[in-house]
């Protein structure tokens, strides 16, 4: 069975009980005791997500600052439970508008309630749905109480949706401008090696779309993905046309494409739900463009002092930028004093992520700013252990661009009554994690990085390796110097 | 309206105080009860939120009942809700009242509005309380053909929740073939999906007792069904697409055919956004194959991009329940995944759960060509600021070193982790350069020249140490100190507090001694007469064994506890292929996650045998399950997750008990396993059967009786069985186990199975026996009829001795 949960529980970080709701009676009332004394007040909160108490098992999440645990005492499905606990987080919501934590939860609980109530029945999940339960569950949140009676809502008209075959549209949307929002939104996972070779990179993309759309449309969506294109110039025999194509390793969709479909044609049809929804989801490890490189050396100097060099290189377009670009690099623990200079943005030194931390709110393509920084250590007896060199971390947004090369070619919209519509398409490129691993020289020579960097000195083997793997895609190859 | 304030909440919530807040709430209920003033709604609406959020909070608010239902007069649907929220919270404690709500509950059923008619036979049938199930048969009969499919979806989980208050009312109403009816006929899919839940539910539980019930259990993966719900799959909810795959995973198609149809139906669904339907895909097209090795291999092909793409999508409890799952693939498949290595490196920030699956994953998929790559990258982790996963990394490249051929880089490597000064990673590199030696004997003289600078003073980890001293012995011919630093080891003797450090301290000693004896003569001396004085058992008997073996002769010593050594070619895998198997069985559940098969962790195990005594005998007698039995397993339950870890302990020595007789066995210590009585001596028994519970009950249900006997007890037996547990310690010494047992005297109900020694044949006895009369009735069930009067024989043999000295 694919969930039978047996109850579900909305704690606060305290472990206070916000929400609590027996579905089955085969686990007694002090479950939430048990979760208390057995995982939040030991330390195995984190260790594991599904932990097995007597003859239960707990499923438990933190979303901001709560924790909604869900009890099964059978051998339910993992999968489905985590998954029906994220639906209802954004079905939550999508009712009370932004947030979802625990004030919100305490604002809102008699609403929660409700919904629990439609969302899950006997420990099986029903429907979950915004768009058609708010057709129904008509309380709204407290931003208007008790604004709409629900006899006035037309509710035998809703039911008749309730369960209906397209769960996701009702029938009889009417909008004055027919507009579709397309928002293509990447992010790139880099794990660089501290030689400068790229070890792991991938793109995870998902194409949101909001649509104000009237009746009952049918979408087309086209992109430049290489089986797509290939498959449409077979379709129309004529030659594919020339331009980049890009290679989808994996594309998921939301339940509304007709998957059939794109099977055989490759293309993605769609009747759309109304407002806003995730169309698809895809992943890409070949032929990502990064849009920045990192270069650092960190030198030791003695056993107090560090000289940090960063640069980082925006290797997209020149006329485009980067936004809210942040890059930390973690220095040891004792630190005591620092002094910088960059040629852009700001930088200052945060004790309580022991990182520097340097700022840059707007970062053209093209460009190349550095940070040299001076590190003073307290010089104490542990300082060698201690410190175990975390990798850069860097955060960016790049609007207009695409880390894998996706781009729209078309979205086509038919409607019976055949109206205009406006598309509107956006892409954005963030930070997924975006890892660079430190070198650090002392002087002029190696340092035996804690093992390592030892490591590549043993063999002549591993350079070789090295070389044919460390390839960096995209047109301008660094040099990597030591 | 926010719940009450910090104040009341400080106290445990278990503890609830609050009863001046109650009375108040109950004396304003009281006042808006009966009026019909405009805007009661609202001020009843504010009531109602206060008294559910006591409720929430763990105040009991039970005692507000009849006003809550004096109130419940209202057309206000959210008024309603509320109402119904509090009711079926306590109905079931207040029975009595709970007779009040019936009345509006069960006017509501017939609103003309939908919604209203849905939500009050969910209320309804929500209050579980035994005596008023006459009430829910009729509104859930019209329930179930209502023209709204909102109400019938919520009258078929109706049915469901009737069957568990009362099955027998359910059953007696038909409600069972009318669900089937509707699934097979519904023009609504959630209607249908409910039908298939509740149905599997009823079922399931019906067939132990029912052989109609177990057919229509067996229906519902005939062709038809699974065929009708396929062709519709499309219409299903995503929630219920994962239970209608999980449905087709029991099927088995008749032809390869079929396979393949069943299979490109179903591809397109690996595409779907929910992970949980994807999942479940996977175990359909994996369930599918099993028997087609080529189609198999394919299988896992197409479905590795999709769960690449989970795991790296959602958030990390998602991508951790996926994870495990491809972990269990990885493991039954590395080769597939080892050009995939690298979607398992670790990134910094990710919880420690899901490294640790991917340094496991990363183990397994190294071969030839990828093993420089993933022990370079398991060497950084061994820097990493989470000790426990630096030492899981460590490990990692160890066992990569014992699976591989071509181990020259990695044996470097691990004595480069020895000289990184780091206590844990010093440690841990010894005991892992350690079994690398049993493995390949041929390196130790480039490891022993590392471990011989490795001061034994930096290393105290017991583990760890040991393995240094281990080391220390076996190659002490090759580094020069070996007998001056086992003799300062020796010196400290007392320091140290490890019985595992100091036992191989002593056969270390022995071992050098063999190789140089004049250096080693002293430390030896001063090793024994220690080792005879430690407090510790063990140590004191190996002391004092070599004390008089070398008295004895030494060269017989020698060859004792210094053997030409053969090279350990396969380390013993932990979990056997038949526990593995099990769990690729229940792919997409808990088991996986868990990496042991349900029936280990369900609940029947926690509840000890008594419970499941209780159970089987409800079972065969065919009695339903009154909510009375099922309030006691709950509480039953309870004690069991509150037990203090001592009183787990005893528990769970009777669990190891068995272990520990077959260790007797096995010494020739404890009482023969077979009895000298003039019974067929051909017959021997597994002394370490087992069986677990559902097995059990399974095979019960399905063999016929193959003896069914009186016997008559003497009267020490009658005397000795004061409890079940007596019994069943004196017959797991005859390799008779008990799986189930229970009763009070003078009736005792138990359940034993015995497997053939070196046959996987099991012998199901069930043993009512009754004190008063001294009798005991047996019905033996045996899965090899052939010898099932030998196995008579011998349990009645076994019998005949309980109680006797």
């Amino acid at each position: 069975m694919p969930v039978a949960a047996s109850a579900i529980y909305f704690l606060n970080l305290r472990g206070d009980v916000l929400i609590n709701r027996l579905y089955r009676d085969d686990v007694g009332g002090n479950m939430v005791d048990a979760f208390r004394m057995h995982i939040m007040q030991t330390k195995e909160l984190g260790t594991c997500p599904v932990r097995q108490i007597g003859g239960c098992s707990f499923f438990y999440m933190r979303i901001s600052n709560v924790y909604i645990v869900i009890v099964v005492s059978s051998n339910a499905n993992v999968a489905c439970a985590f998954k029906f606990v994220v639906e209802a987080v954004a079905l939550f919501k999508s009712y009370f508008g932004g947030a979802f934590d625990e004030d919100a939860i305490r604002n809102n609980f008699v609403l929660i309630y409700e919904l629990l109530d439609e969302i899950m029945d006997f420990g099986y999940p029903q429907n979950l749905s915004p768009e058609i339960l708010k057709l129904y569950i008509t309380q709204e949140g407290v931003r208007s109480p008790f604004s709409s009676k629900p006899s006035d809502k037309p509710v035998p008209n809703a039911t008749l949706q309730v369960t209906g075959a397209v769960g996701w549209r009702r029938e009889g949307l009417v909008y004055k401008k027919n507009e579709v929002f397309l928002d293509i939104v990447e992010s790139v996972n880099l794990l660089m090696s501290s030689k400068g070779s790229v070890l792991r990179c991938d793109v995870t993309g998902k194409i949101l779309m909001k649509c104000f759309l009237s009746g009952m449309p049918d979408l087309k969506l086209g992109l430049n993905d290489k089986i797509g294109l290939e498959k449409e110039s077979e379709l129309k025999s004529r030659p594919a046309k020339s331009g980049k194509t890009i290679e989808l390793d994996d594309v998921t969709f939301h339940q509304c494409v007709n998957l059939t479909r794109f099977n055989s044609e490759k293309t993605v049809s769609f009747v759309p739900p109304d407002g806003e929804f995730e169309l698809m989801k895809y992943r890409i490890t070949e032929g990502v463009n990064l849009p920045f490189r990192v270069l650092p050396t960190i030198k030791e100097l003695g056993r107090t002092r560090m000289e940090v060099n960063v640069k980082v290189k925006s290797v997209f377009g020149a006329k485009m930028f980067a936004l809210g670009v942040v890059i930390k690099i973690p220095v040891p623990k004792q630190t005591a004093k620092t002094s910088f200079q960059v040629t852009s943005g700001r930088a200052k030194y945060q004790a309580s992520i022991d990182c520097l931390v340097w700022k840059i709110r707007k970062f053209p393509g093209q460009t190349e700013p550095t940070l040299s920084a001076e590190v003073e250590l307290i010089s104490t007896m542990a300082e060698k252990k201690s410190w175990t060199r975390p990798p850069i971390q860097m955060e960016f947004q790049v609007p207009m661009f695409t880390a894998s090369g996706l781009r729209v070619r078309f979205l086509k919209v038919w409607e019976k009554s055949g109206y205009n519509t406006v598309e509107w398409v956006r892409y954005i490129t963030k930070a997924g994690s975006y890892e660079i691993r430190q070198l650090v020289v002392s002087g002029s020579k190696l340092v035996m990085a804690e093992g390592a960097i030892r490591l590549f000195s043993t063999g002549s083997r591993c350079h070789e390796i090295r070389r044919g793997e460390g390839h960096l895609p995209g047109p301008t190859q660094p040099a990597f110097d030591m | 309206m926010a719940p009450p304030a910090q104040s009341q909440r400080s106290q445990s919530p278990s503890q609830p105080s609050g009863k001046s807040e109650v009375s108040d709430l109950k004396l304003q209920l009281r006042q808006l009860a009966g009026s019909r003033a405009p805007g009661v709604d609202d001020s009843k609406r504010e009531l109602f939120k206060k008294v559910i959020s006591y409720m929430t909070i763990g105040i009991d608010v039970s005692s507000l009942f009849g006003e809550m239902v004096m109130c419940s007069a209202t057309s206000d649907i959210v008024l309603k809700k509320m109402c119904y929220l509090y009711v079926g919270n306590y109905a079931k404690v207040n029975p009595d009242l709970a007779l009040l709500t019936i009345n509006f509950l069960q006017r509501d059923c017939h609103d003309q509005d939908p919604m209203i008619r849905g939500l009050a036979l969910r209320s309804l049938c929500s209050l579980r309380v035994a005596n008023l199930v006459e009430y829910l048969v009729g509104p859930l009969g019209s329930g179930l053909k209502d023209s709204n499919s909102y109400v019938r979806m919520v009258a078929v989980i109706g049915v469901l929740k009737l069957y568990h208050i009362s099955a027998s009312t359910c059953v007696d109403a038909d409600f069972p073939s009318t669900l089937k009816h509707l699934m097979l006929n519904d023009s609504d899919t959630q209607v249908v999906a409910n039908c298939l839940s509740a149905l599997q539910e009823i079922w399931s539980a019906e067939a132990s007792t029912s052989e109609e019930a177990s057919r229509e259990r067996e229906a519902l993966i005939s062709k038809l069904v699974i065929y009708y719900l396929l062709n519709r799959i499309k219409e299903f909810s995503e929630w219920a697409q994962c239970l209608v795959l999980e449905l087709v995973t029991k099927y088995v198609p008749s032809e390869s055919s079929e396979i393949f149809d069943i299979m490109n139906l179903l591809e397109d669904r690996l595409q779907h956004a929910n992970g949980a339907v994807v999942l479940a895909t996977v175990k359909v097209f994996l369930q599918l194959t099993l028997s087609m090795t080529d189609v198999h291999q394919q299988v896992y092909e197409r479905i590795k991009a999709p769960l690449l793409t989970l795991v790296s999508s959602g958030s990390p409890e998602q991508s951790y329940a996926v994870l495990s799952h491809l972990h269990l693939l990885v493991m039954r498949a590395p080769y597939v995944f080892s050009s995939d290595y690298k979607h398992f490196y670790c990134q910094y920030n990710e919880p420690s759960y899901v490294k640790r699956l991917k340094l496991e994953m990363l183990t397994a998929v190294a071969n030839e060509s990828n093993t420089y790559e993933i022990v370079t990258e398991l060497c950084e982790y061994a820097a990493n600021v989470d000790i426990p996963i630096a030492r899981e990394s460590i490990r990692a490249v160890g066992k990569i070193a014992l699976q591989q051929y071509d181990v020259n880089a990695i044996v470097d490597r691990l004595l480069q982790f020895l000289e990184m000064e780091k206590d844990y990673v010093t440690a841990e590199a010894l005991v892992l350069v350690k079994d690398l030696l049993r493995k390949y004997p041929q390196w130790s003289h480039d490891c022993i020249a590392v471990v011989g600078n490795i001061s034994s003073k930096n290393v105290q980890e017991p583990k760890a140490k040991a393995a240094l001293i281990w080391m220390l012995g076996e190659y002490s011919q090759d580094m020069q100190d070996a007998p001056y630093i086992l003799e300062s080891l020796v010196e400290n003797w007392d320091e140290e507090h490890s019985a595992e450090v100091r036992l191989h301290l002593l056969t270390a000693v022995m071992k050098c001694f063999f190789k140089r004896p004049p250096e080693t003569q002293s430390a030896l001396g001063a090793a024994l007469a220690a080792g005879v004085a430690d407090f510790h058992q063990d140590v004191h008997d190996r002391a004092l064994f070599y004390y008089r073996i070398l008295r004895y002769n030494v060269s017989v010593a020698e060859r004792v506890v210094n053997p030409p050594k053969q090279a350990v070619s396969v380390f013993a895998d932990t979990q056997s292929s038949e526990i593995k198997d099990r769990i690729f069985d229940e792919f997409n559940s808990l088991s996986v996650l868990y990496q042991k098969p349900s029936y280990m962790f369900t609940d029947k195990e926690h509840r000890g045998p008594l419970e499941f005594a209780d159970e089987i005998g409800n079972l065969s007698i065919g009695e339903a399950t009154d909510n009375v039995v099922s309030s006691q397993r709950v509480e039953e339950n309870d004690k069991d997750l509150l037990l203090t870890t001592a009183e787990k302990e005893e528990t769970r020595a009777g669990h190891s008990q068995q272990a520990s007789f077959g260790i007797d066995d096995l010494l020739g210590l404890g009482m023969p396993a077979v009895p000298n009585v003039p019974s067929p001596p051909q017959l021997k028994l597994n002394t370490k059967a087992a069986l677990d519970p559902s097995t059990f009950q399974q095979k019960w249900r399905q063999l016929p009786i193959a003896l069914s006997q009186e016997l008559l007890l003497s009267p020490q037996a009658v005397a000795a069985l004061t409890a079940p547990q007596a019994l069943l310690r004196h017959m797991q010494s005859h390799s008779i186990h008990c799986i189930a047992s229970g009763g009070q005297s003078p009736n005792f109900k138990f359940f034993f199975f015995a497997q053939k020694y070196e046959e996987s044949s099991n012998y199901l006895v069930e043993c009512i026996i009754n004190t008063s009369s001294g009798k005991a009735q047996v019905k033996i069930k045996a899965e090899d009829q052939s010898t099932s009067q030998a196995f008579s024989t011998l349990f009645e043999s076994a019998l005949s001795k309980f109680g006797t000295p």
